[in-house]
């Protein structure tokens, strides 16, 4: 048996030992890999840092589970630090499940109080709202009528200043998306951008991204975020590494792996494929 | 009485009714309308909150026959019930009583329990990733050729290692993802929004009934 019909008898168990290796070991011994800044952090910085204001409302909405964790998670984390540097108010909502829990674990590392934000005046958490896109309608339509009272106090929303100007889609100046799947953006789309033209960044997992560049070429999406590794870019221009620049190197040698199987799997094919 | 009430029209008529209550105050202002409209939505919004017990029910239904019948991983069950009453009684909204989100029990578990499972399972896509990348990637004839080329440089353009040291191949896989990309990605939602449009303006007409008893009766 030549070499070649042994790599393509190869057993799949060393490949998978292999991933785990190769996945592991920068994650234990950080290689520090250089990490070159691509057009899209520099785009989502420069949206948050810029096009933000004073004053805004932005409605940052972690729209996914603890399965989007690992790639979301950090640049989740990171946006939030970015706008609490802002002046701004922040309604934290969610039409996920799951995404109450996820902002639960992300206060754990960042507390708002630490940036002068203090809650009800300056932000505020509605919680999770079941329905999908027919609960976005409704949000949109009215505020106060879909979500009764607030998620950490269970206060009725008109007994907080802040949400006495916040009644409807119409009042949310920017809409933080980070997602995974269904609801997300082309449902706010639909019940935000279309009928009030409320501007949107998007931040989604890595396989997510083929089917946001349509907003984004349109303009509709002002900003978007694919995956971890623009997510250590993001890191880098905020000067605060955290947990994506962690995982990058991790993200740089996995891919390499991959690149490696395909190239030697294909070799592999061609020099015994006569043979079979 | 009851053979009126099974008429096939009833529920054709309500369909309309309700979609036509959402489409028209969508693109006229008719306060009634909204007004109505947001009330639908709202009575939409308690059916999806009540139909989540169902699936609190489903799921102590299923593990609780495994468990009385200790049948093969029974435990897991007992695990997956007995972790599920947990959060559920510490995520009741008194938090007089110290329940709630903000409850340390309530955290604790999905932290240490919950996330790393979810991160455990999105990342056993990794091995099968690998696995194809090794087996089913193959260049067997020029469309496979063009598909294997093409994804293999946007996942090399994923690595700030690879697009570092050879800029270039950042640049070739933005130009895949904003050129190609983003043609197919656009008929793909043009298409899909006019198979929508059709499938509505079917439903509305009462030509469409596959959501109906199984459909197609008259």
């Amino acid at each position: 048996m030549s070499i070649w019909q042994r790599i393509n008898t190869l057993d799949r168990r060393y490949t998978y030992l292999l991933a785990w290796i190769v996945v592991l070991f920068p994650l234990l011994n950080p290689l520090g890999l250089p990490i070159p800044i691509s057009p899209d952090a520099h785009a989502w910085y420069d949206y948050v840092e810029n096009e933000i204001n004073d004053g805004d409302v932005v409605l940052f909405t972690p729209m996914y589970g603890v399965s989007g964790m690992p790639e979301l998670f950090p640049m989740t984390v990171a946006t939030m630090k970015h706008l609490l540097t802002k002046d701004v108010q922040i309604v934290v909502v969610s039409f996920w499940n799951q995404g109450p829990l996820v902002f639960n674990t992300l206060l754990t590392q960042v507390d708002p109080a630490d940036y002068g934000y203090i809650y009800g005046e300056d932000w505020i958490r509605l919680g999770y709202i079941p329905g999908s896109e027919t609960a976005m309608g409704s949000f949109a339509a009215n505020i106060h009528t879909t979500v009764s009272a607030d998620y950490v106090e269970g206060r009725s929303l008109d007994s907080f200043p802040m949400m006495a100007d916040i009644q409807q889609g119409e009042d949310i100046d920017v809409i933080v998306s980070i997602e995974t799947g269904t609801p997300g953006t082309p449902e706010w789309m639909r019940q935000f951008n279309a009928p009030f033209g409320t501007p949107q960044i998007t931040g989604c997992i890595g396989v997510s991204v083929s089917g946001m560049i349509p907003y984004v070429q349109s303009g509709q999406l002002q900003a978007l975020m694919p995956g971890l590794t623009v997510s250590a870019e993001y890191e880098i221009l905020l000067n605060k590494p955290g947990l994506a620049v962690a995982g990058v190197d991790a993200v740089s040698t996995s891919h390499l792996y991959v690149t490696l199987l395909v190239i030697v799997g294909n070799l592999a094919y061609f020099m015994t494929r006569e043979d079979n | 009485m009851s053979d009126v009430l099974r008429r096939i029209e009833i529920p054709i008529a309500l369909t309309i009714i309700a979609t036509l209550l959402q489409v028209i105050p969508y693109y006229f202002e008719i306060p009634a309308l909204e007004s109505a409209a947001n009330t639908a939505s709202n009575g939409v919004l308690l059916v999806v909150a009540c139909a989540t017990f169902i699936g609190v029910i489903s799921i102590i239904q299923v593990h609780g026959k495994r468990i009385q019948r200790q049948s093969e991983g029974w435990y897991y069950s007992l695990l997956v019930i007995g972790l599920s009453v947990i959060m559920a009684l510490t995520g009741l909204p008194f938090p007089e009583a110290g329940l709630g989100v903000n409850n340390s029990i309530y955290n604790w578990l999905f932290i240490n329990v919950q996330t790393p499972l979810g991160g455990t399972m999105y990342s056993i896509i990794a091995f099968f990733i690998t696995s194809a990348a090794f087996r089913a990637f193959r260049a067997r004839n020029l469309e496979a050729s063009i598909i294997l080329v093409a994804g293999t440089i946007m996942v090399m353009g994923n690595a700030p290692l690879l697009t570092n040291t050879f800029p270039f191949i950042a640049d070739m896989s933005l130009w895949i993802r904003s050129v190609p990309n983003l043609a197919t990605m656009r008929g793909v939602m043009i298409g899909a929004a006019l198979g929508s449009i059709a499938l509505a303006v079917r439903t509305l007409m009462g030509i469409e009934r596959g959501y109906l008893r199984g459909g197609g009766e008259e």
